[in-house]
């Protein structure tokens, strides 16, 4: 069982790590607004949606 | 555009539309889900957003300029939030930007020195959003502040409590103490590590609402929440310093975060609700328009009109403290003050209240009284008195709560007296298990379980509830009150009659009257607006306060007062003439909303009296109230007189429910047990209402008044069985016959029943909303 010496102590990190990734994302304003930004990957970029024709012509 | 020909309400929006095709921004008409709203033609003047004052306490510098947060009203989706964003971030000289369509905020960042944020400002108003004020820049700072601890404690909670339910799983899985006691201390003093800051830094709200509470010498639900956890966190530590059988680290830790969820999520619908009606404050930077001496114009703050002044009130714009008209002659809409929604005419020297519009034509007025004095700020004094005066609902919660910490702190010095006496080596044992296992966990969830269940169904009704005790009050209401003007009819008059003199034909004369009305702006015309148009109106002249005058199908039409139109007697109805003699008389007629008599027919089956209180005189209210299952009708109300209605009808021992609209209601909304304002109604109504429906649909109010029943029959449920419990499980443990797995069972099991019969009332409700 000596072997728990080493997991639960890792276990603790990896808790310490999510909760570190919790509060930074939080502090980022990541979860101030959960509709908007969905939106943003809908819509195409007008120059890229160019390129992209451009590529399709030429292949 | 896009070879599709649309067509536009009004030019503003089709500049609108326009605009967003020319910056590439038509994507937000495929990705919106609702309709936008309409666009004012006339956008408002937006130069008093650049003011330094006004900038210093609602901007906050940042690196490459200021930042500020707005509020607007128009914005119904995300699309909104994203055209938006997308509109301000092709503007040269702004750095940042982003709205948010669930709170109606708009941030900007901009650099002063490259554009004017009033630029902007335009830019957005010219797309539909009309900015407003937030609270400002601190207040604002703080609301986010407040908002991202929640969702900290929340998320800490979870992944602790989760650790902490893996560590204590071990210790359970050890059936048979096979388990090293130095093992099994390790992991005791693990979880202790892990549940610590779940409990304390999660749990601080709990901790400090029950130091209030205790402050106040009264036993409420954060003082049994606070003193659960406490009790299995310290009754844990106990153990694991003496070394005892078990401990309870996982119980406090999972406790805490199903009741921070419960509370997390009835404070995002509240939240959402409270900042829907922020918007619809509609802060302005108060500006007025002063008149100087020598006849030029000036734009000063509010806060700096004296009386004496001269201010010029546009049409369309409210006044900005009361005073009395120069002008000869003026209209004012006074339905914030009185209720009335026809403008009223004013001739020179009559008063003119703040807070009322300005109709038809601009008007000069020489202030008499400014700030506290008005008219406006007497009815504000009065919400708030009748706020204060609010006789208190005693909650359940409270009530069953205080009384069952009371008893069970008494049993437990009872029983440790006792056994003391019996065998005084079992007596701290007993005690803590008796403690534990009557933990009023599921006595503590039972209400915010409920709570949170109950706000999400209202949202999804279109009952944005805004105060906590909201929902107490409206399941007890006894009896109804309800404003006429505006909550059971429309605001808009319709056409209900008309007579015609010197052989009219009916249909023509409406004709007529409608092409006059056409492209009129008076609120009349919306009482011919579905009239189709047969005939075309030329040289339409507006008379103020009398009428219009145009040629229709070459004769000379006057559309008025009796006066003007027929040369005969005012009677208050509309006349058709050519000037001299009458052709025809429309009586207009305000609607009663189509819902209405459902409504009342609904609220009646639901054992409540309906009264009706109106500004309005004797014959409307009789009208109305013969077309609706009302107890009693009450007109010419002011505003006092309705408190009063309110007051002696709480006196006769009734629970009131009040329904209204106008700032007139906002007092006795205010003075009411629970009250529902109108979405469409005045600000400070909302402010002072409980509830306020997003949708004019009057059959929410019964569909509310179910919910909150349920709810209460719920809540009721749920502490009859954490009592139910706690009562069979006492014996066991002043016997000394409860072990530590039949306690943590019970725990869970009771909370788990009492979790899901709260959330009954949210799978109940979906369906009758679909319906």
């Amino acid at each position: 069982m000596i072997i728990l010496l080493m997991l639960i102590p890792l276990s603790l990190m990896l808790l310490a790590l999510a909760i570190g990734a919790f509060v930074w994302a939080v502090r980022k304003g990541q979860f101030d607004d959960m509709e908007t930004p969905a939106l943003d990957i809908l819509r195409d970029d007008p120059v890229d949606r160019r390129a992209a024709k451009d590529r399709d012509h030429a292949g | 555009m896009d070879g599709a020909t649309q067509s536009f309400c009004c030019t503003g929006c089709a500049a609108a539309a326009q605009w967003i095709r020319s910056a590439e921004l038509g994507d937000y008409y495929s990705l919106r889900s609702a309709a936008g709203a309409r666009v004012d033609v006339d956008l408002p003047d937006l130069t008093g957003w650049d003011r330094e004052d006004l900038l210093a306490e609602h901007a906050f510098p940042v690196a490459g300029g200021l930042e500020i947060t707005l509020l607007t009203d128009g914005m119904r989706c995300a699309a909104c939030a994203w055209l938006i964003d997308r509109a301000l971030q092709r503007e040269h000289g702004v750095f940042d930007a982003g709205a948010n369509a669930v709170t109606g905020r708009v941030r900007i960042g901009w650099d002063p020195s490259q554009i004017r944020l009033s630029q902007l400002l335009q830019r957005l108003a010219m797309l539909g959003y009309r900015p407003y004020l937030a609270g400002g820049a601190v207040h604002e700072r703080e609301r986010l502040q407040e908002r991202r601890r929640w969702l900290l404690r929340l998320g800490i909670a979870g992944l602790g409590a989760m650790q902490t339910m893996m560590l204590s799983e071990a210790l359970f899985l050890d059936f048979h103490h096979h388990m090293a006691w130095s093992t099994r201390d390790f992991f005791r003093w693990v979880t202790f590590l892990v549940c610590t800051p779940v409990v304390f830094y999660a749990g601080w709200p709990f901790l400090a609402g029950c130091w209030r509470e205790l402050k106040q010498r009264y036993l409420g639900m954060d003082t049994l929440v606070a003193s659960s956890t406490l009790l299995a966190y310290l009754a844990s530590m106990v153990e694991t310093l003496r070394g005892g059988a078990h401990v309870w680290y996982d119980a406090a830790a999972m406790f805490v975060f199903l009741l921070l969820g419960a509370r997390v999520l009835e404070q995002r619908a509240r939240g959402i609700a409270s900042s829907q009606v922020d918007a619809l404050a509609r802060a302005r930077p108060s500006l007025a328009v002063r008149e100087r001496a020598d006849g030029t114009r000036e734009s000063v703050p509010l806060t700096s009109l004296q009386v004496g002044d001269v201010v010029c009130v546009a049409v369309g714009e409210t006044a900005p403290a009361d005073g009395a008209l120069h002008d000869a002659h003026a209209v004012f809409e006074e339905a914030l003050l009185t209720g009335e929604s026809r403008p009223v005419d004013k001739s020179a020297g009559e008063p003119v209240y703040a807070g009322t519009i300005c109709r038809e034509t601009p008007a000069r007025i020489g202030i008499t009284q400014v700030g506290s004095g008005t008219r406006l700020s007497q009815l504000t004094r009065l919400v708030e008195q009748a706020q204060a005066h609010r006789p208190p609902i005693a909650r359940l919660a409270d009530r069953v709560g205080s009384l069952f910490v009371a008893a069970l702190l008494a049993a437990a010095v009872l029983i440790y007296v006792g056994w003391r006496w019996y065998d005084p080596s079992r007596a701290f044992e007993v005690t803590l298990s008796l403690l534990v296992i009557s933990c009023p966990c599921a006595l503590s969830l039972a209400v915010p379980a409920a709570l949170a269940a109950t706000h999400g169904a209202l949202a999804r009704m279109g009952v944005l509830s805004l105060r906590p005790d909201g929902l107490e009050g409206l399941a007890k209401a006894t009896d109804v009150v309800f404003d006429k003007t505006g909550t059971l009819t429309q605001v808009q008059p319709t056409l209900v009659d008309v007579q015609t003199f010197a052989g009219m034909n009916p249909d023509e004369a409406i004709a007529i009257a409608a092409a006059l009305e056409r492209d009129s702006r008076h609120p009349i015309a919306a009482a011919f607006a579905a009239v189709a148009v047969t005939h075309h109106a030329t040289g339409i002249r507006l008379h103020e306060g009398q009428g219009l005058r145009g040629r229709v199908a070459e004769a000379t039409w006057y559309l008025g007062h009796a006066r003007f139109a027929a040369d005969r007697p005012d009677d208050g109805q509309l006349w058709l003439g050519d000037g001299h003699q009458a052709f025809a008389r429309f009586m207009l007629q305000e609607r009663l909303r189509p819902e209405a008599r459902e409504a009342a027919q609904a609220l009646r089956q639901l054992g409540l009296r309906i009264h009706v209180a109106s500004g309005d005189g004797e014959s409307a209210v009789q009208r109305l109230a013969s077309r609706l299952p009302v107890e009693q009708a009450h007109a010419r109300q002011t505003s006092e007189d309705k408190l009063a209605l309110v007051r002696g009808l709480q006196e006769k021992g009734s629970v009131v429910a009040m329904v209204g609209d106008g700032l007139n209601d906002a007092p006795v909304l205010a003075g009411a047990d629970v009250s529902i304002a109108m979405g469409e109604g005045a600000a400070l109504a909302q402010r002072a209402a409980d509830m306020v429906l997003t949708a004019p649909s009057l059959m929410r109010i019964p569909a509310a008044v179910e919910l909150a029943r349920r709810t209460q029959r719920i809540i009721r449920q749920n502490f009859a069985w954490a009592v139910g419990y706690n009562l069979l499980a006492l014996p066991l443990a002043i016997t000394g016959q409860v072990t530590p797995a039949l306690a943590a069972l019970g725990m869970a099991v009771s909370s788990l029943i009492v979790t899901t019969n709260a959330l009954r009332l949210m799978r109940l409700k979906a369906s009758k909303v679909s319906s």
